[in-house]
């Protein structure tokens, strides 16, 4: 019998300022070497339960606990949080904040430097959790020019001093580009298995973390646990789509073709998987009789022509003669890893930068003529991060902005804001302050803020970035929603090879300021070079063709054709 | 980010960049003693000939240092014209001789005395700056942190200002994105544009967010810095800080001696009954 490290019994806790407690009747004993995935939406008190296991609660975060919580077999409650921090190490979601050196070397040593040691003692030690990162050679690198995962990795290093033997991932994906998040979860597995540590990983992105093998699926809901299964039968069951976390896209191909689940071996790990008779019939039976997609190129008007444009930041190149015509009402996805061009591109159409080397033209005309202002009439960026875009406490007022700063007549301004407001369903809202509406609803204000300039072209970068499928699915409807009855033209910078397949129709791929494809999305995902190239990932639909052994990019297309039909 | 700041990220090569954060603390804090306290430019002008000595030797990024100088020197010539203005007998009243004319305007006149007085206070004031700057340019924040700790200040203290030099390339990074989103929406920022006033005005508008987002990441870095153990000792060690060289040895020597003398100068200048502030080579 495995040792347990953690027990919780008849757990609850309840945050000082709330009413309603945020966990309640948790039971779940986590024996040591195990690797658990902690599952649910936004809200759902996953990241509560971890902060329960790493003495953030009741330490930092005041609240009343009730029941049990003991870990390596002492309550929490009677320990602190440094006595817990040496025997849980806690990687956070947000990379950045949680960089509190200057240099790599520095922040893994940071726990070291607050045991007092002394520094020869401390150096060995650095290096060699560096080495167990594989971050040995960067020691001396700042934050600003590492990478996501890069960072991540640094963050891993800084809690693997001495005795840890409880790791816990706090959303670790949530800011990698596809490949990135592949090897984060393969060194994840890798250090556990290979330092026998138990790893708690907090996720909703259940598909990549099933990339490599996880031992339990603990799944929340309102605080508390509906499900703790081997992810076999986790998949079987109808947990999924009651709880609001996404399919990985095998099972949803599988079940559109009718598949039989429960009969499927192997069903958490794909690549272990082998088809059953029936199901591989299935799935061949769907891929002949389901349609494919339709080329939707049609003869729209171009509004946007990009000629040979090159752009670089004081000498170092960011876009090099990028080149492609953008049509109207087409839905774009710009894909590519940190780095490669895309927001300096995004910048550049809406004339914040402007091309050193050829030349943008909006509806046919060289866009140099037009002022930032003006442009901002045609094209509207929305940024990632609404509170970098939201400058004013009550909704009305924000999305008046804009038109204020025009001069705009009073009568004007209330049309239009009225108009924007209800295309995005916040008109009843208006009143309300700014800081009170969910981050979903806010950044929906971030694009009737746009709106208002009633631009046919919108720009959203990563618009669902760190978002659970509820909110994601809410915003990107309502991104295809503008699309299809606004008839606005959409491009979309993103990471998300799902969100690509679902909503965009083209893509254009960038590696190194280079446009090293701009194609249909489903021809894109089955290119092996590209996918290459931009650090892209293999959707699992791809490996699925293989397994069935037909064309990966007709698969794909069918997919979509009969994804998009659904939906309709 | 690195090039374009005063601030230095990285250590250094040169020997003064290799000294330790504890060296150069003290130095600095010594060299600020030393050139405050008196108006003799027979240690003010060596001291000077010095720090630009070491501020070549560190070999900086002369382009941001050259605005900073032309800044200062304006600010600075600004502040003895000044203070001639205000007095122009003050050579006099601190060399406590006598007032040699050297022009009579209307109402204003300069002497020799005033002259003399102004060109040491110059020197003195260049003197601060380049010693700021080699104080500056060779310290890397995490080193500063380990100095302040030295010298007694809490080490909580010190990390927080470590910290806000970490935070500055963030929060430049921030304001530079949310001035986009606004020039997007049709704010113009363009200074030749838009009247001083009006820029103030939207500054204003684009400093609120980043406060609000700056605020939100201060809970987050310091639930990470609990995590790890921060605060958990009364003392912490300094992975920054390493071990004294033979630099630090004969720096420290030299600071310790110039540390003596400007006690022996300084009680001088309490007791002596016949000391004035201004060193006058010239009175008759």
């Amino acid at each position: 019998m495995k040792r347990p490290v953690i027990e919780f019994r008849d757990f609850g806790f309840r945050y000082k300022n709330q009413t309603k407690p945020t966990l309640y009747d948790i039971n779940l004993t986590i024996y040591e070497g195990e690797k658990i995935l902690i599952l649910g939406a936004s809200g759902s008190g996953k990241s509560t339960l971890a902060s329960c296991i790493n003495g953030l609660v009741p330490f930092s975060e005041k609240g009343v606990i009730t029941g049990s919580c003991q870990v390596m077999g002492k309550e929490t409650q009677g320990e602190s949080i440094f006595k817990l921090s040496q025997v849980v190490g806690t990687v956070l979601q947000d990379s950045d904040a949680q960089f509190v050196g200057l240099s790599v070397g520095e922040d893994i040593a940071f726990a070291l430097e607050n045991e007092n040691m002394p520094r020869r003692d401390m150096l060995p030690l650095v290096e060699k959790s560096a080495g167990i990162v594989g971050m040995q050679n960067f020691l001396a690198h700042l934050p600003y020019n590492l990478s996501g995962g890069q960072k991540q990795k640094v963050a891993l290093a800084g809690v693997m001093h001495g005795d840890v033997q409880i790791l816990i991932f706090d959303e670790p994906l949530a800011s990698l580009d596809p490949s990135m998040g592949m090897t984060a979860i393969e060194l994840i597995d890798d250090i556990c298995t290979g330092q026998k540590k138990t790893a708690i990983i907090i996720e909703h992105r259940l598909e990549d973390v099933l990339h490599r093998r996880v031992d339990r699926i603990v799944l929340m809901d309102e605080g508390h646990i509906v499900a703790a299964l081997h992810p076999d039968e986790f998949l079987h069951g109808t947990w999924l789509s009651k709880y609001g976390i996404r399919e990985p896209l095998y099972i949803t191909a599988m079940k559109y073709a009718g598949c039989n689940l429960s009969e499927q071996n192997n069903l958490s790990d794909f690549t272990q998987m082998t088809l059953s008779e029936t199901n591989h019939k299935k799935l061949q039976d769907f891929f002949i009789s389901k349609g494919r997609l339709t080329e939707g190129r049609s003869d729209h008007k171009t509004v946007i022509e990009v000629e040979d444009v090159t752009f670089s930041y004081d000498s170092i190149l960011a876009i090099q003669n990028n080149h492609f015509n953008i049509q109207a009402g087409e839905r774009i996805a710009l894909i590519g890893k940190n780095g490669a061009g895309k927001s300096t591109m995004a910048k550049l159409l809406c004339g914040i930068l402007r091309p050193q080397k050829g030349r943008i033209l909006l509806n046919g005309e060289d866009y140099l003529a037009l002022s930032i202002k003006e442009i901002s009439e045609h094209i509207g960026y929305v940024m990632q991060n609404p509170n970098q875009m939201l400058v004013k406490d009550i909704i009305k007022d924000e999305v008046a902005l804009a038109l204020t700063l025009r001069g705009y007549s009073k009568e004007q301004i209330e049309d239009r804001v009225k108009e924007s407001l209800e295309m995005c369903n916040l008109y009843s809202m208006r009143n309300w302050p700014v800081s009170s509406v969910s981050y979903g609803q806010r950044k929906r204000l971030t694009i009737a803020v746009i709106l208002t300039l009633r631009p046919d072209t919108l720009i959203l970068d990563e618009p669902t970035a760190g978002q659970d499928f509820r909110h994601y699915t809410e915003i990107m409807r309502f991104i295809e929603m503008l699309s299809e009855k606004q008839n606005k033209t959409i491009l979309l910078i993103t990471h998300d090879m799902h969100l690509a397949i679902e909503y965009a129709n083209r893509a254009i791929v960038f590696a190194d300021g280079e446009i090293i494809a701009d194609d249909a999305v489903f021809k894109i995902l089955a290119d092996d070079d590209i996918i290459e190239r931009a650090n892209l990932k293999h959707t699992s639909l791809y490996h699925l063709a293989k397994k069935i052994a037909v064309s990966p990019e007709d698969f794909i297309s069918c997919f979509i054709a009969y994804e998009r039909r659904m939906r309709t | 980010m690195n090039n374009r700041m005063i601030i230095n990220f990285t250590p250094g090569s040169t020997t003064l960049h290799k000294l330790t954060g504890a060296t150069k603390v003290r130095s600095f804090i010594i060299a600020t003693v030393f050139l405050i306290m008196s108006f003799d430019l027979r240690l003010i002008l060596p001291f000077a000939v010095a720090a630009t000595y070491a501020l070549f030797s560190l070999k900086p990024n002369w382009k941001p240092i050259r605005y900073v100088f032309t800044f200062f020197m304006l600010l600075n010539l600004l502040n003895l014209f000044l203070f001639w203005i205000g007095d122009p007998g003050i050579g006099t009243m601190n060399s406590g001789g006598t007032t040699t004319i050297l022009w009579q305007g209307n109402r204003f006149y300069l002497s020799a005395e005033t002259a003399w007085y102004l060109l040491t206070r110059f020197c003195k004031m260049l003197a601060s700056f380049l010693a700021s700057m080699v104080f500056i340019l060779s310290i890397t924040p995490s080193e500063f942190a380990a100095g302040l700790n030295s010298i007694k200040v809490p080490y909580k203290i010190c990390t927080i200002v470590a910290l806000a030099y970490r935070c500055i390339p963030d929060i430049v990074r921030s304001y530079m994105d949310i001035s986009t989103s606004m020039q997007a929406r049709g704010m113009e920022l363009d200074p030749k544009k838009v009247p001083v006033t009006t820029r103030l005005k939207q500054t204003v508008l684009i400093i609120i967010p980043l406060i609000l987002s700056t605020f939100e990441n201060v809970g987050n870095i310091a639930n990470a810095m609990s995590l790890r153990g921060y605060g958990k000792r009364k003392k912490r060690s300094w992975y920054a800080e390493h071990e004294p060289t033979a630099a630090d040895r004969i720096f420290t020597i030299g600071y310790i001696a110039l540390g003596l003398f400007c006690i022996v100068y300084i009680l001088y200048r309490i007791f002596s009954p016949d000391y004035h502030l201004l060193w006058y080579p010239f009175t008759s």
